[in-house]
């Protein structure tokens, strides 16, 4: 072992000076780079670091953007995707509007049908529920007055001498004259059993031109009328119920107030039918 | 069983059946009728109604004086009263609401009004 470190030894002495101060610069110089080259080293990576640590974050945020984004893609198609079903609930809305006016308007016009039939049936009814020739009229009165809406109005029969006299009138200043046959409106109703009904204007009537005249007939035969000479100022138009109460009146007033003339009350109903057998047997 | 009942006041026989006929088509409804003011006054006393309707004009009692006795009427006092009146006849309608009339409906009567306006007083469906 000893001979070893003799020899190392020995080999330094022999190295000249020069070159062992040139070798200690040289490995200073050596030490020294490779300390800055290690210590730049280190403060790249340190900052290479702190860059993939700031990448790192704008990559977080940059999917944290891609996943809003997203979602804001899914909220745009949910919202479409509403308007389209809110257009559609819309849609459905207005026809079920639109039907829902149809049975409304459809309803009124069975309603109002349902009262023009009441109002049918109650007259007809009425005006053959009696044999009091007074109630009869009154009835009469009534129908013109409560269901046509007639304000002036004036009721007429044929006498013997064929004069046209008035039996009952309401709403009228003056009392009404007679009429001679084929004069006016009610005497050319009269003679040609045709009622005159006037369309329009119903306001503008008077007694020698009422807005409408309907001959009462009985066995075809007319043997007075009716004449309205004005409305109620709430009727513009005739309604087609008027038209329908209008020939109810026409064909059955007169038949009704014959019955109740011809019926007898001091005998009663049992006598006023006794000999009908016998008249239909033969 | 009938919930409500109506007393009509009416001496057209006409107008009355009319009135029933409407009447009529309001479920669980009592209808009964009256001649006149005074046949009203003794409805009105042999029971317990909850609402009348009443012509104006009508012999020996007329709607104006049955208005004010039902208005007196401890039993009766607050029960509804419809009155029929014609469109002319506005000095009637307004003594009649003075007295203590509840609403008015006009002539010609046509069903579909007063369903409505007795539904409503009754508050019905």
């Amino acid at each position: 072992m000893g001979s070893d470190d003799d020899t190392r030894d020995r080999r330094a002495s022999d190295v000249p000076l020069d070159l062992i101060k040139e070798r200690d610069a040289f490995v200073r110089s050596f030490l020294k780079k490779g300390v800055e080259y290690t210590e730049q080293l280190l403060r790249e990576n340190g900052e290479l670091r702190e860059e993939l640590d700031q990448l790192r974050d704008d990559n977080t945020s940059l999917r944290a953007q891609v996943a809003s984004d997203d979602a804001i893609r899914e909220l745009l198609v949910t919202v479409e995707e509403l308007r389209k079903e809110r257009d559609r609930l819309v849609q459905r809305s207005q026809k079920l509007e639109d039907t829902e006016a149809e049975h409304a308007g459809r309803q009124a016009k069975i309603e109002q049908e349902i009262n023009d039939l009441a109002n049918l049936y109650v007259a007809g009814f009425q005006l053959h529920a009696s044999l009091s020739p007074r109630r009869v009229v009154r009835h009469v009165c009534d129908m013109l007055g409560q269901l046509v809406g007639a304000e002036a109005f004036v009721l007429y029969l044929v006498d013997s001498s064929k004069t046209i006299v008035p039996l009952a009138h309401e709403g009228l200043e003056e009392a009404p004259s007679s009429i001679d046959e084929g004069v006016g409106p009610v005497g050319e109703a009269i003679l040609t059993s045709l009622p005159i009904i006037r369309e329009r204007d119903l306001h503008g009537g008077s007694i020698d031109d009422p807005v409408a005249v309907i001959p009462l007939t009985a066995e075809g035969r007319a043997v007075g009328a009716i004449s309205v000479v004005r409305v109620l100022s709430q009727k513009n138009e005739w309604a087609n119920v008027d038209h329908e109460l209008f020939q109810l009146i026409g064909h059955q007033a007169a038949v009704a107030m014959i019955a109740a003339n011809l019926y007898d009350t001091d005998k009663g109903p049992k006598d006023a039918l006794a000999g009908l057998s016998e008249k239909l047997g033969s | 069983m009938s919930e409500h009942s109506c007393l009509v006041v009416e001496d057209s026989p006409m107008m009355r059946q009319l009135l029933v006929f409407a009447l009529a088509r309001i479920k669980k409804l009592k209808v009964t009728e009256a001649e006149d003011g005074v046949d009203g006054l003794r409805k009105l006393a042999g029971g317990k109604f909850d609402l009348v309707i009443t012509d104006i004009n009508m012999p020996i009692m007329d709607g104006l004086k049955l208005v004010k006795r039902i208005r007196g009427d401890e039993t009766h006092k607050d029960v509804p009263i419809i009155i029929i009146t014609t469109e002319g006849s506005q000095e009637d309608r307004q003594r009649a609401m003075a007295l203590g009339a509840t609403a008015y409906i006009t002539k010609p009567i046509q069903a579909p009004q007063v369903i409505a306006k007795v539904k409503e007083l009754l508050s019905l469906e």
